[in-house]
């Protein structure tokens, strides 16, 4: 990331806000266009495949709302981490950092799972509308979280080295912006695509 | 030099304007085979007064701002270096008028818009003719559900086969494709519609007389869009009905003919 | 210095350090890994330029077949792959970067900054765009021997209906180029969206509020938006293609129900904020250039900023007269008609308050200012065909015609190019130092008048007299010949009405008459700095006390309100200074190292997957170098 321009770390912003952060929500914006495409897309389609696997045959809810409720605790331990070296707790930061990461690995395999059993179930890519947009939908959302992930281990790598301090803490709390949006677009998904079944 | 130039461009601008309108004008009386002006249906013919509803207002005011630009560059271009003019920088009352008026000016282009728009959106009465509209990589097919050949089948066309229909009555078009988007046009009788697969889009047309007029496929289709084309015949209510007893004839004399082409159903993609 | 080459210290870093030294020179070096705004806006430009010459060889290729009818000087084939090539090129790589060029020129400098807010990413955008305008032309060569008029480029309309665009209807890879290639050109877009949102918003000088900029920064940042909200949705439906293409996915797979309007949709979505993305810089232009000429404040500041606004919101709520004739519903196309309709009154408000800025002005008549008043009389021309396209049921028959081709021709040439080439030459002398040709400039800007008018006006005459859009060839006595007859002519003025504007440029780079820090007695920030800019922009970054701050450094006002020049001039920022003190980023390579990433991810997918992985290596190396590296350096 860039820094300010003008040199010295007293720069200030015309708005107050630091110029990364105001990225990360300016990015974010964008990003919900993004996947509200390709939600509207999904939704456009459903009940529209010519032939199944259709969502009910292979939806199972029990075991996704598990997966959805661990992303939604890793927000919480994301919140925990930035609290943490917020008050310079840098082993606070350590431990919620990699909890956070954790998690998120968990529901990628979650993920992974998932898509397997779809696929022995003969969901593919190209068997119906059906599998089509869940896949690329779902897998975006995947990939996201993968990002994120690798971004969480960097810092993670970084908070052990010791770069990270508390003054530097704008670096968890943008993690924690990506971390925080990519979580509630899966809550968005989770429920349009999982629990309201026409 | 200066009166020079001014005057130049003046008379450059006013021979571009005055240019422009007559070619406009000397586009419209045309007798051309597409020609949207010369109409020959009441649907075309309701499209071009609306167009000119708005297309007359339009010419006035783009002579007035083209005059006005002229205008104002010469009434007021800088005699000295150092002249500067008063700093005005606004006024709200002038500007709130010429936002609303135009408003209101629009708004109510908007009502002869509509009042047509559902005209030309009515569904087909109980005695309507219909015609079904296949557009297909590229050439038009044509199929007529009212007239029922011999083994029950609706009467189809042949590729190149003309579309054929009775003057003076509404006809009513299903329109739809096999392949990829086209759009079906006869400009004379009226503008066009889409014919999008998996879509039936329905409008209608209308013939005032007897005639022939040419159409063409109005959404690029690929690599012979160019080349699709139609004719479009409209009988008297007598020589439609000979026309169909002709071709009923043909069915039953060869009946392999009508075989050949593809049903217009959107499954048939892929 | 000497001791420290000789000393040979260990590796990767010294390698890099060498490299970044490399670079703060005035040599090639340099420019490959600048961040500097003014650099990056003088790339863009010629860049732009450079593909604007193509797109318009493309444009004379599609004349010089139409000037007869039956004519055969291109296969149906050549032609459908040029069309959309122009079209392509046109909107993606010529109006769009030629934009970001003004805006990397123009908005630190018109808001008080010394650089943008991330000067590397505004590299990365830079670097994005050439990739990806160089990955869509390759196409071209991929279509067998290129000598013997095989083309490879996409053949499916810029526009690129589905089920069009399946490989069923279009095999080879014209089409997959086309789908990277502006996949790879939205990235950069959107990196410089984001870019030029935050230093708007953040990099203002003190006293720099939202209503005293600029209305050039204003219609800026209006376009960021609708870049960074317009461009997600391209984007996914890029993606669904590039699925459906490569994976067999069914997204506008008819067969298995998908419903190739969908692609319409989401293309008409993306695509009218896009035609504002186009046109609001060049009103921006335009609001800079009238005010300066006539020596008078833009009329109605507040509602011209708030009409450019105002645009931005409604371009939303159009996309469906793009769809008028694909049988939506007479509801739905009455719906879009009203906000067709509506958003012409913006547009509108606009054009009188540009009138009203010169009525009553001291208006000095030389280049940049014709071509501010010619962007103003065409774009009116436009703006009211448009008027009557909102008209649904008359557009029924003027859809998809050369009426249509008309129409946006006046928006986006008559617009926007009128008003980007004006640009350049009012804004020439800040960034060389020189004036350019006053003769030169008038010859350009009549002849590209009278060029435009003969090409386009033709066209609204042969599309009501029924001759539809992108069809190679048609026959006699449809009463289009002389119409596409004139049209061809014109589209040779205008081209050498570009000649001499190439010209002109050359010329005045190498000897062009000195311009002074302020030639046209301008009123905004940028023109208080000595010309060409210094590479730091601003001394001292300077403290704004109102609108047009710079104008009244240099005019007070008498009792009576008429403005008088202080006798002492304005403090032009002329003294030499070396920016010793000044810390500006140091220049980077990673940026472009990334940006090489995007083509070679693209080509993998197309040809061989092995050079997927090269491809995010470049990327990620390019990524985390630039993470690693620190932004800005202490000069040593």
């Amino acid at each position: 990331m860039d820094h300010a321009v003008v040199s010295g770390h007293q720069f200030e912003t015309s708005t107050g806000i630091d110029n990364r952060k105001l990225l990360m929500w300016v990015f974010l914006a964008s990003e919900c266009l993004f996947f509200g495409s390709l939600i509207a897309a999904y939704l456009l389609y459903r009940d529209r495949s010519v032939q199944g696997p259709y969502p009910d045959d292979l939806f199972d809810i029990p075991f996704t709302s598990v997966s959805a409720f661990v992303l939604l605790m890793s927000s919480v331990s994301m919140v925990l981490a930035l609290a943490s070296i917020q008050r310079g707790d840098r082993r606070g930061l350590q431990i919620w950092l990699f909890t956070t990461a954790a998690l998120g690995i968990l529901f990628i395999s979650g993920q992974a799972y998932e898509f397997t059993e779809f696929y022995h179930h003969g969901l593919t890519l190209d068997r119906n509308l059906f599998g089509t947009t869940f896949f690329v939908l779902t897998g975006f959302h995947g990939a996201h979280v993968t990002v994120g992930i690798l971004i969480l281990l960097s810092l993670f790598v970084m908070t052990l080295q010791g770069k990270i301090t508390q003054s530097e803490s704008l670096h968890i709390e943008l993690a924690g912006l990506y971390w925080h949006f990519v979580d509630i677009v899966w809550i968005v998904i989770f429920t349009l695509i999982y629990l309201i079944q026409p | 030099m200066r009166i020079n130039r001014s005057t130049l461009s003046r008379a450059v601008y006013a021979a571009l304007l005055l240019g422009l309108l007559a070619l406009l004008l000397s586009g419209c009386d045309t007798d051309t085979p597409q020609n949207t002006f010369a109409a020959d249906g009441e649907v075309a013919r309701d499209q071009r007064d609306l167009f000119y509803l708005a297309m007359w207002p339009a010419i006035g005011v783009m002579i007035l701002v083209e005059l006005g630009l002229v205008v104002i560059l010469l009434r007021f271009r800088r005699r000295r270096d150092d002249e500067v003019p008063a700093q005005v920088h606004g006024n709200t009352r002038l500007e709130l008028a010429w936002t609303i008026a135009p408003a209101l000016l629009l708004l109510v282009l908007a009502v002869p818009m509509m009042s047509l728009l559902f005209k030309l959106g009515e569904e087909p009465k109980d005695d309507a003719f219909i015609v079904n509209v296949t557009g297909v990589q590229w050439q038009w097919l044509f199929e007529y559900p009212e007239v029922q050949g011999p083994d029950g089948q609706p009467l189809k066309s042949a590729p190149g086969d003309p579309l054929v229909f009775p003057a003076g009555r509404r006809i009513h078009f299903n329109v739809t494709s096999l392949d990829v988007i086209h759009s079906f046009w006869i400009p004379r009788l009226g503008g066009k519609l889409d014919a999008v697969p998996t879509r039936h889009n329905r409008f209608w047309l209308k013939a005032d007389e007897p005639g022939a007029w040419s159409g063409q496929c109005a959404e690029f289709c690929g690599k012979d869009h160019a080349l699709m084309k139609l004719v479009a015949e409209a009988l008297s209510q007598q020589d439609f009905d000979a026309w169909v007893d002709e071709k009923l004839a043909g069915i039953k004399t060869s009946s392999d003919a009508a075989g050949a082409i593809p049903a217009a159903h959107p499954d048939g993609v892929n | 210095m000497a001791a420290v080459i000789g000393q040979r210290r260990s590796g990767l870093s010294e390698a890099l350090r060498s490299a970044r030294e490399a670079a703060t020179g005035n040599n090639i070096w340099s420019w490959l890994a600048t961040v500097d705004h003014k650099r990056i806006g003088v790339l863009y430009g010629f860049t732009a330029f450079f593909f604007f010459l193509l797109g318009g060889i493309e444009a004379l290729l599609i004349r010089i077949q139409l000037i007869t009818p039956e004519s055969e000087f291109l296969n149906p084939d050549q032609y459908n792959r040029i069309f959309t090539m122009h079209g392509t090129t046109m909107v993606f790589l010529v109006v769009m970067p030629l934009s970001a060029a003004f805006f990397n020129l123009l908005v630190p400098l018109m808001i008080g900054a010394r650089d943008v807010a991330f000067p590397r990413l505004n590299a990365f955008s830079y670097w994005t765009f050439l990739a990806g305008g160089i990955f869509l032309n390759a196409s071209f060569f991929t279509g067998g021997n290129i000598f013997q008029g095989e083309l490879g480029a996409p053949d499916t309309g810029w526009f690129g209906y589905s089920t069009l665009t399946s490989t069923k209807f279009s095999d080879g890879h014209g089409v997959d180029f086309w789908i990277f290639g502006l996949q790879i050109l939205g990235i950069a877009s959107l990196a410089g969206g984001f870019n030029f949102i935050v230093t708007i918003l953040n990099m203002r000088a003190p006293g720099m509020s939202l209503f005293r900029m600029p209305l050039f920064v204003w219609m800026t940042l209006v376009t960021s938006f609708l870049i960074v909200f317009a461009m997600p949705v391209i984007a996914v439906a890029l993606f669904e293609l590039m699925f459906d293409r490569l994976f067999d996915a069914n997204f506008f797979n008819p067969a298995a129900g998908g419903n190739p309007l969908l692609w319409q949709h989401m293309f008409s979505l993306f695509g009218h904020p896009e035609v504002y993305i186009l046109i609001l810089p060049a009103m921006g232009i335009v609001s800079e250039i009238l005010p300066t000429f006539a020596r008078k404040p833009l009329f109605g500041y507040p509602f011209v900023v708030f009409s450019g606004v105002a645009i931005g919101f409604m371009s939303w709520g159009v996309w469906v007269h793009h769809m008028y004739t694909t049988g939506l519903g007479t509801v739905a196309n009455a719906a879009f008609g009203v906000s067709t309709i509506m958003i012409g009154v913006p547009t509108g408000v606009k054009i009188f308050n540009w009138m009203a800025t010169l009525w009553g002005g001291a208006i000095k008549i030389s280049t940049p200012l014709l071509f501010a008043v010619g962007f103003v009389g065409m774009f009116t021309i436009g703006g009211l065909s448009g008027i009557t396209h909102s008209m649904v049921p008359s557009d029924y028959q003027q859809q998809d015609t050369y009426y249509v081709v008309a129409h946006f021709h006046y928006v986006l040439f008559g617009g926007a190019i009128f008003a980007l080439f004006g640009g350049a030459y009012y804004w020439f002398p800040k960034f060389t130092g020189k004036l350019m040709n006053e003769k030169l400039g008038q010859l350009n800007f009549w002849t590209l008048l009278l060029g435009f008018n003969l090409t386009f006006f033709p066209m609204h005459m042969s599309g009501l007299l029924g001759m539809p859009r992108r069809i190679y060839t048609y026959s006699e006595g449809q009463g289009w010949d002389t119409w596409n007859l004139i049209a061809t002519i014109g589209a040779f003025v205008i081209a050498f009405s570009v000649s001499v504007f190439l010209v002109n440029l050359v010329l005045s780079i190498m000897r062009g008459e000195k311009s002074g820090s302020d030639p046209w007695d301008a009123r905004t920030l940028e023109w208080s700095l000595p010309s060409p800019v210094p590479h730091y922009n601003f001394k001292e970054i300077p403290h704004v006390h109102s609108l047009d701050d710079f104008w009244h450094r240099k005019y007070t006002e008498d009792e009576a309100g008429r403005p008088i020049p202080i006798v002492a001039g304005a403090a032009v920022d002329d003294e030499e200074h070396d920016g010793h003190d000044i810390h500006m980023p140091s220049p980077s390579y990673f940026p472009l190292i990334a940006s090489s990433g995007f083509p070679v991810i693209a080509t993998g997918l197309i040809y061989h997957t092995a050079l997927v992985p090269v491809g995010v290596a470049l990327l990620l190396v390019g990524l985390y170098g630039w993470a690693m590296e620190p932004a800005t350096e202490e000069s040593a």
